[in-house]
C-alpha cells in the first residue's frame, strides 16, 4: 500500500500505539469517524467509551478500547489522546468484571442526580464497553447477552 | 577508657543503622526510577493536550463564557500543597512547608483568607498544628500509588472550589524536580488560568507554528474547548504530583545516602577506639604476667 497514516495513541500512562497504519475508524463524540491517509486536519472529541478499529498496512485489523479523549489529524498523523486506551487483547476480563460489579453496587445506592452517580455510571459503561470489545475479538460468549 | 562491652554494643548498633539506611536508600532509588518512568510515559500526553488547547483557544470567541479564565477580586486564596506521607527525606518537607508558611503569611498580610487542600500527611500535620484551615486532605490513594484518576479527583475538587466561589484564586504549592540534587518548592497559579490565552488574547503565533491554521473542528470549538479544559487542568495537577513525588524520592535517597555514609564513618572511628582499648588491655595483662613471673623467679 502506497499511502500510510501515522497513528499515535497517547494516554497518561504510556504511548499505546505509535506506528504506520493503513486506516483507522473510531467512535467520536458525535458519531463514527473514518480516517485514511491524507485526511484533512481535524480535531474532535471522544466520549466516555470509544472504540478504534485499526487497519494495518498488511490488511490485518485490530480493535482498541478508548475512553475520554480527543482525536486530531495533523499532517497525516492521527493522534488519539485518551485517558484510557488498550488493545482488545490486553483487556483483563477479571478486572473488568470486578469493575462492573463495583460500579453496579455503587449505582444502586446513589442519588441519580449526584456527581457520584454520573461517575459510577461512566465506569460501568467503560467496563461494559471493554467487555463487549474483548468478547468480540476473542469470540468467546454471546454478544447479545 | 570506655569500657569494651559498651563499645561493642555501640559498634553493633551503628552498623545495623547503616544497614537500615542503606536499604532505605536502595528502596528510594528504586521508587525514584519507577516514578521517573511514569513521568516519562506521561509527557507525550501533556504535550498533546497543550498543543490541542493552544490550537483551540484561538477559535474560542471571547472569555465571557469561560469562567475558569475570569480574574476576580481575590478575597480568599486556595492552596494545594503537595508534600510527602513519610519523613526521613531530608529537608524535603520542611523546605516546602516553610515556603508555604511564608506565602500564606504574605497573603494574610494583604487581608486575604487562605484555605488549604493538602496531599501528604506531613503537610497536613504541619498545617493543622499551626492553625491553618485545611479544607480537604487527600488520603486515598496514597501519593505513592497515585495515578491519573487520583489527579482527576484533586483537579475536580479544586475547580469546584473555584467555580463555587469558595476561593477566588487557586494555587499549587509543590516541589519541582530540577535535577537529582535540586528540588525547588514552587508556588504556581492554577486558577484562573493564565498560561493560555483565549479568543482575542490568544498567542496565535505559537499555536499556528505547530498546527495548521485551518482545521476541522467537530462538533465545534467551544464544545471541544470545554472538554479539553478539565483534561488540561488534570494534567497540571498530575504533573505537580509526579514532580513532587520524584523530588521526594530523590531527596530521601540523598538523605539516606548521607546517613549511611555518616554511620559507616562513625563505625570506623568506633572500631579504632575499640581496638586501641582492647590492645591496651592485652598489653596491661601481659605486663602483669611478665611482672608476676619475674617476681617469682
Amino acid at each position: 500500500m502506497a499511502a500510510e497514516l501515522h497513528l499515535r495513541i497517547v494516554t497518561p500512562d504510556r504511548t499505546v500505539v505509535d506506528r504506520k497504519v493503513a486506516g483507522v475508524s473510531f467512535l467520536g463524540l458525535d458519531g463514527s469517524y473514518g480516517v485514511l491517509p491524507k485526511h484533512a486536519p481535524m480535531l474532535t472529541a471522544i466520549g466516555v467509551t470509544g472504540f478504534a478499529h485499526v487497519t494495518e498496512t498488511d490488511g490485518k485489523t485490530s480493535d482498541l478500547f478508548l475512553s475520554d479523549g480527543f482525536a486530531q489529524v495533523q499532517g497525516n498523523v492521527l493522534t488519539l489522546v485518551c485517558e484510557a486506551g488498550e488493545a482488545a487483547a490486553e483487556i483483563d476480563m477479571a478486572r473488568v468484571k470486578a469493575a462492573e460489579a463495583k460500579a453496579r453496587e455503587k449505582l444502586a445506592g446513589l442519588d441519580k442526580l449526584s456527581q457520584e452517580y454520573t461517575n459510577a455510571e461512566a465506569s460501568l459503561r467503560k467496563a461494559l464497553a471493554r467487555e463487549l470489545l474483548s468478547r468480540r475479538t476473542t469470540g468467546s460468549g454471546n454478544l447479545s447477552s | 577508657m570506655a569500657n569494651l562491652k559498651e563499645l561493642r554494643g555501640r559498634i553493633k548498633s551503628v552498623a545495623s543503622i547503616a544497614q537500615i539506611t542503606r536499604a532505605m536508600e536502595m528502596v528510594a532509588s528504586m521508587k525514584l526510577r519507577k516514578v521517573q518512568s511514569k513521568a516519562q510515559g506521561f509527557r507525550p500526553y501533556v504535550e498533546e493536550i497543550r498543543r490541542m488547547i493552544a490550537a483551540v483557544a484561538d477559535k474560542v470567541a471571547g472569555e465571557g463564557d469561560v469562567p475558569l479564565f475570569q480574574v476576580r477580586d481575590v478575597a480568599t486564596v486556595g492552596y494545594l500543597v503537595i508534600a510527602s506521607d513519610r519523613g526521613l527525606c531530608g529537608s524535603y518537607n520542611s523546605n516546602l512547608l516553610f515556603a508555604v508558611k511564608k506565602a500564606a503569611d504574605e497573603q494574610i498580610a494583604k487581608g486575604r483568607k487562605v484555605k488549604f487542600w493538602v496531599y501528604g500527611r506531613k503537610a497536613y500535620a504541619w498545617l493543622t498544628r499551626r492553625g491553618f484551615a485545611v479544607e480537604r486532605f487527600f488520603v486515598e490513594p496514597a501519593l505513592d500509588k497515585a495515578d491519573f484518576a487520583a489527579a482527576k479527583v484533586v483537579g475536580q475538587a479544586l475547580v469546584e472550589a473555584f467555580t463555587s466561589g469558595a476561593v477566588d484564586e487557586m494555587r499549587i504549592f509543590a516541589t519541582r524536580f530540577q535535577s537529582m540534587i535540586k528540588f525547588v518548592p514552587t508556588d504556581a497559579q492554577f486558577l484562573p488560568i493564565r498560561s493560555i490565552g483565549v479568543g482575542d488574547k490568544a498567542a496565535g503565533g505559537a499555536a499556528q507554528a505547530s498546527f495548521a491554521a485551518d482545521f476541522l473542528l467537530e462538533p465545534d470549538a467551544t464544545t471541544i474547548f470545554n472538554r479539553l479544559m478539565p483534561r488540561f487542568l488534570e494534567t497540571v495537577v498530575y504533573d505537580a504530583m509526579l514532580q513532587a513525588l520524584t523530588s521526594e524520592h530523590a531527596s530521601r535517597r540523598m538523605a539516606m545516602k548521607g546517613a549511611t555514609d555518616a554511620a559507616v564513618r562513625m563505625n570506623k572511628g568506633l572500631k579504632k577506639v575499640y581496638n586501641r582499648a582492647r590492645q591496651e588491655n592485652i598489653t596491661k595483662e601481659l605486663l602483669d604476667i611478665v611482672g608476676g613471673a619475674s617476681a617469682v623467679s
